[in-house]
């Protein structure tokens, strides 16, 4: 990887970053908390009034995750090879946002007077040159990421919105023609951002493999309150233009495949991605056994079983278990998934896609590893670099 | 030089940091003794912590202010020439202040119309889960009720077929499932018209969605249509 090689190289040079001393200097600052973002940020905005664009309204979430980056960066300095590929997503990632190499000076500018404003006394020239260097990696590294990725993909594609069906009360699914065509791997999703929430990403699954039309389709789950899901839900209609990020996450069957059955669990619109897998599937020669488990709370919320009942009809390698777990007078399975899932079987020479809300995918995951499943047989979303 | 506000020197000084705070833990009370409330402990020690965090801040503003005035002083000219009593420095910094104060207002106010759409949200769905299962219950009531009728009905009849019947039995039978027909006529018309009514209710809803979303689209009336006024003045 010459990006590490060159960190190294520039780490050894003149002793220029002395990591203990970063890592103190950071700490120092750290106590001020939501300060030290806001700080930044305002700063920032009233030197380059321009970049103020690139942020939503509300600037809360973003404050965080300004500070967990910062203290990502801090904690791994020193283990070069993740914090490389974590900069690298987030250079290849930032791209969506417009960002270009210029704003990458007025933000290592605006991150120095911060730290210089909190740090006080404890601001020494070694400190500031420490931070420098560090600034000027982290740079160098986001950026060559983001122009390599220049060559290979667009920052964005633009998504027109073809379709919008309702498939229960709080599940609408968009049918959505990319543009440029969008290659990505079955399990994958991109970060959406609708004409009438400006500036708010939120990731989506696609929920079919790549098709000859290149049509996405996604499943987008109403909720409360949720900034994005109402404007995707209730306005956008066929002609909506949205935005559409770069495909991400590693919730992908292995190439080749592993060769063990497959366990399924998906827990409401957690279904997307490994429906996406399943049509994936269909196309292999010999797919291997699958058992895919869909719950929802209510009957209601098993929005896509009549599609999954007519693929278990005509795939003899795929059984399909529907679960509810706040009814129990419904006909199927009853019960919260990873008891429904526990019920079924001893899992242990499967690989496992687990999808959904978050504590759903745990529990699940953890019953899994506790009835033996070999942790890297377990697969869950997992964005990594970037933040949904 | 000043005491540097930093961790190493809230360790040299033992005073208490935040991050103390926010760690901080309790021996568990013993068996049969009540001990606080583990809720109301942590929920303390978050104002504790947030309010140390206000401190810390504070004196930062403090010490960023002496310094300031530090520097006027020192810069200060024996003959007393004009001073400047806001440098270039100082207005930035205010600037910043100023702005971040305005955008934790505006991120306040997103927070609360959020939280705001969230309840109403909430509400809509629990409400909406309340009236489905209504429903779904009166007809489950009403299916159990015209299979017990049913089955009454049969056992009935099959009882009338085992034991030779008077007259009067046979009337009064024969009433009974007059009565049970006309019963199960009338419940079948009102499981009818209700699922309807929550059928059109349905369709409504589209409607006025569908309408909504392409309100912005519509285009003016069009010239030419009749006037309902004009045809009503002619009749008269």
């Amino acid at each position: 990887m010459p990006r590490s090689a060159n960190w190294r190289r520039r780490r050894r040079g003149a002793g220029s970053l002395d990591v203990a001393r970063l890592r103190e200097s950071f700490a120092h600052v750290a106590v001020h908390g939501d300060e030290l973002p806001l700080f930044f940020y305002s700063d920032l905005f009233i030197k380059h009034p321009e970049v103020r664009d690139m942020f939503p309204v509300s600037m809360a979430a973003q404050r965080g995750h300004l500070v967990d980056a910062l203290v990502k960066i801090v904690s791994q300095v020193d283990s070069v090879d993740d914090l490389t590929a974590f900069l690298q997503g987030l250079g290849r990632d930032h791209r969506k946002f417009g960002a270009v190499a210029a704003h990458y000076d007025a933000v290592g500018a605006s991150l120095l007077a911060t730290l210089e404003y909190f740090s006080g006394p404890a601001w020494t020239p070694e400190v500031a040159a420490d931070w420098k260097a560090a600034y000027e990696l982290i740079g160098s590294v986001m950026t060559a990421a983001a122009s390599a990725d220049e060559q290979l993909a667009p920052p964005w594609w633009r998504g027109t919105v073809v379709a919008h069906e309702r498939a229960s009360f709080d599940v609408s699914v968009l049918s959505v023609q990319p543009e440029p065509r969008m290659d990505y791997l079955p399990g994958q999703s991109v970060a959406i951002e609708s004409p009438s929430r400006p500036r708010i990403w939120r990731y989506y699954s696609m929920a079919n493999a790549p098709r000859r039309d290149g049509l996405l389709e996604f499943h987008i789950r109403l909720i409360d309150g949720g900034a994005l899901s109402m404007a995707l839900t209730s306005s956008t209609v066929a002609g909506t233009e949205l935005k559409l990020g770069p495909p991400v996450g590693a919730l992908t069957l292995s190439n080749p495949v592993s060769g063990r059955d497959l366990l399924l669990v998906a827990g409401s619109t957690g279904l997307a991605p490994l429906k996406a897998i399943l049509d994936q599937l269909t196309a292999l020669p010999q797919p291997p056994k699958v058992h895919l488990f869909f719950g929802a709370r209510t009957a209601d919320g098993l929005y896509d079983l009549d599609s999954l009942e007519k693929m278990a009809a005509q795939y003899s390698w795929l059984t399909v278990t529907p679960a509810v777990s706040a009814d129990p007078k419904f006909a199927g399975e009853t019960g919260s998934l990873p008891d429904v899932v526990a019920r079924h079987g001893e899992w242990s020479g499967h690989d496992a896609y687990i999808a959904g809300p978050t504590e759903m995918v745990q529990e699940v995951a953890a019953r899994l590893a506790s009835v033996g499943m070999a942790q890297d047989h377990i697969h869950i979303e997992d964005f990594g670099w970037s933040q949904p | 030089m000043e005491p540097a506000l930093t961790r190493a020197w809230f360790e040299e000084q033992n005073r208490m940091t935040p991050e103390e705070l926010r760690t901080v833990t309790f021996p568990l009370s013993r068996l049969g003794r009540r001990g606080y409330e583990e809720e109301s402990v942590e929920e303390f020690l978050r104002e504790v912590q947030d309010e140390f965090v206000r401190l810390v801040n504070d004196r930062t503003t403090l010490w960023q202010e002496v310094q300031r005035l530090r520097r006027r002083v020192l810069a200060e000219k024996p003959d007393g020439g004009p001073q400047v009593l806001f440098g270039e420095a100082d207005a930035h910094v205010h600037a910043v202040r100023i702005l971040s104060t305005a955008q934790v207002t505006a991120d306040r106010y997103v927070a609360d119309a959020k939280a705001y759409s969230s309840q109403l949200t909430e509400e809509a769905r629990l409400r909406r889960d309340e009236i489905m299962q209504e429903a779904q219950q009166y007809s489950d009531m009403l299916l159990e009720d015209a299979h017990a009728r049913a089955s009454e009905a049969a056992v009935s009849a099959l009882n009338g077929a085992a034991h030779p019947q008077s007259h009067h039995e046979r009337q009064a039978a024969q009433a009974e499932l007059a009565y049970l027909r006309t019963y199960s006529d009338v419940y079948r018309a009102h499981l009818r018209a209700y699922t309807e009514g929550i059928l059109r209710g349905i369709e409504d809803w589209e409607r006025k969605e569908a309408a909504s979303l392409s309100e912005a689209a519509q285009a003016v009336p069009i010239a030419g249509a009749p006037a309902i006024d004009g045809n009503a003045y002619m009749h008269h």
